[in-house]
């Protein structure tokens, strides 16, 4: 069971090809990082994952267990089990923590069934404890007003609650000061399992050093360049990725 | 004119000065009624409200034999609640005063049935909130006079029951008196036609202003709102979720007699479908009124392509020393938003609807901690 990209190439739509050709396969239990200078395309390789509006797929295809993602819609992609911790969370006035999550964990019931409403709200209560945010975040506003270590926090509490499959992090890491980056990794690190894989994108050592990878991919003008191990980000934070334009 | 036996002299010149200056007002506002047109779509006012279709029919409704009839009920009020009756010359000559946001005329007709609704005269905090209800399913003319006492704080709710195919035509008069708070809703419910004109007098209290509109087919709103005293603060709030064909047509005056006051105005629509919104305001600063703060914002989220909104937000300042700023947006949902909720499993049309429900929550959320 894995998540497979095969000769993905994407643009934004009406616009510039981002992504050429991208081959990834990620298994179950693995963590899998992203590296790449500005402007590679990671980011947009987690939101054409993820079915984003403002791109399309050219060619290429993604299969999710099996499941081919592109035929799925937005909402189906994040229930089959897939998730995106956005590099900018996005605010959403007038809709509460509580509500936005009590939806998306209802989406996932089967018909009829009802969510169990003092079983949520623990659940969510210590989750947010074990991250660190004040428990009164659940009556607040879907990230409104929120600092941009709190929105990070926030998001990967949404991971920790619908508990996906697979999980894309896209630059989770910026925005924390130290302290928060030990405890969201420390959460990521708690869903580590066999059966849930996640792809961490970042340009910095600092999380992987938290977030240990099994693989680390480099990514370069819409194209994976490099596959290999830790030892690449060591490479990388040393020398920088000086060493791809070497290589054109 | 008697004047009362203990009166000193600059007393009674004071009182017959305001009789004198009632006299003059009474009898302007009865030319303003004589010469006042039935609102066309010439009329700056209603240029985007239907006037051709609405405000005639509504015109020939009141000129017609169909008497005003409805039912008109008050909850928690205790002793604070008096019928009004034609006969209370009063409260007519207060109707005949309060301004319109050019509907002078059908003000007109509407004092022609003047005689029924309430008159609130609040002394005490309410321990919950007055309920008031006015519902036909024909023709409904009331009026409702809210007076609030120094330091007293108060909640009114006003309902209107259109039963689908009535008309309520509902004036509301509002006084607060200094350090009075008062919140008051308006909530009217499907009615073919509603129309209400409200005019809130602050003299040094708070008044928290609420409207929601809803599945209404054609609602008209005029709110003016005056400030007489330096300290008073006036908050004007309105939410509304407008589909098929309905027409909801707000205009407002936030007015700074004087200085050292604060308004703040915050209406927002969802509208879908063939839905139109029209929001006209203007906040009004008079020669001298300095240290005004005054603010008026209009936010609409258009979920269709065939949805409209005429948004016109407008400032009118005399005075230097104010703070004023007005402002309007209106533009489909943020996609961003959308994604959001989407990526996270929850199926589209739930995603719109919190979405779209949130856009006015934000409205409720600050009415409830004004």
């Amino acid at each position: 069971m894995s998540l497979i990209i095969r000769n993905l190439s994407a643009r934004v739509k009406d616009g510039a090809q981002i992504l050429n050709g991208i081959n990834l396969e990620i298994p179950k239990g693995e963590v899998h990082a992203i590296m790449g200078p500005n402007g590679s395309g990671k980011s947009t390789l987690s939101k054409v994952l993820c079915g984003h509006p403002d791109y399309e797929v050219i060619e290429g295809t993604a299969e999710l267990d099996g499941q081919d993602l592109f035929a799925m819609s937005v909402d189906e992609r994040s229930r089959a089990g897939l998730f995106l911790a956005f590099q900018y969370p996005v605010e959403v006035p007038g809709v509460t923590n509580a509500n936005f999550m009590r939806a998306a964990l209802q989406a996932r019931l089967p018909k009829g069934e009802e969510l169990d409403a003092v079983s949520f709200y623990k659940t969510m209560r210590s989750k947010m404890t074990a991250l660190g945010m004040d428990t009164k975040f659940t009556a607040r506003a879907v990230n409104e007003g929120f600092s941009g270590g709190e929105k990070k926090r926030n998001d990967v509490l949404q991971m920790m609650m619908l508990e996906p499959s697979y999980a894309i992090l896209d630059e989770t890491d910026s925005g924390l000061d130290v302290d928060a980056l030990r405890i969201v990794s420390d959460g990521v690190n708690a869903m580590r399992a066999p059966f849930r894989s996640f792809l961490v994108i970042t340009h910095y050592k600092r999380l992987l050093d938290y977030i240990k990878p099994d693989v680390v991919h480099v990514l370069y003008k819409g194209r994976i360049v490099r596959t290999a191990g830790y030892e690449m980000v060591e490479h990388i934070e040393q020398n920088g990725f000086d060493f791809l334009k070497s290589e054109e | 004119m008697d004047f009362p036996q203990n009166m000193s002299m600059e007393e009674a010149f004071a009182l017959a000065e305001a009789e004198a200056k009632l006299k003059q007002a009474l009898t302007e506002s009865k030319a303003r009624f004589e010469n006042a047109v039935i609102p066309n779509r010439l009329n700056e006012d209603w240029r985007f409200g239907r006037p051709h279709k609405h405000a005639v029919a509504l015109a020939e409704l009141l000129q017609s034999d169909t008497p005003s009839q409805g039912e008109a009920t008050v909850q928690h009020a205790g002793e604070a609640a008096v019928p009004v009756t034609a006969e209370d010359d009063d409260l007519r000559q207060t109707e005949m005063l309060m301004p319109t946001i050019g509907s002078d005329a059908l003000l007109g007709m509407h004092l022609k049935r003047f005689g029924d609704g309430y008159a609130l005269y609040i002394e005490e905090d309410t321990k919950e909130p007055i309920l008031l209800t006015y519902k036909t399913d024909t023709l409904y003319t009331p009026s409702t006079f809210i007076m609030v006492a120094p330091g007293v704080k108060a909640h009114v709710i006003e309902q209107h029951y259109g039963c689908e195919k009535g008309t309520i035509f509902a004036t509301r008069n509002i006084q607060v008196a200094e350090g009075a708070e008062l919140k008051v809703e308006l909530q009217p419910y499907g009615c073919a036609r509603c129309m209400s004109i409200t005019n809130i007098q602050n003299m040094g209290g708070k008044v928290v202003h609420y409207t929601h509109h809803f599945a209404c087919d054609w609602a008209r709103e005029e709110t003016v709102a005056e400030i007489y005293t330096p300290g008073a603060d006036n908050q004007l709030f309105s939410a509304n979720k407008l589909d098929l064909d309905q027409v909801l047509d707000q205009h407002t005056r936030q007015i700074h007699h004087v200085g050292g006051a604060t308004s703040n105005l915050l209406y927002k629509n969802v509208v879908d479908d063939n839905a139109t919104g029209i929001f006209a305001g203007n906040i009004y600063v008079a020669p001298g009124a300095h240290n005004t703060d005054a603010y008026q914002s209009n936010r609409n989220m258009l979920l269709s392509e065939k949805a409209t909104i005429h948004s016109l937000p407008g400032l009118e300042i005399l005075a230097d020393k104010v703070r004023c700023s007005h402002g309007s947006a209106s533009a489909p949902m943020d996609e961003e938003q959308l994604f959001y909720l989407l990526s996270r499993g929850i199926p589209r049309d739930e995603a719109l609807a919190l979405v779209s429900h949130g856009f006015l929550q934000d409205v409720v959320d600050k009415f409830e901690r004004s």
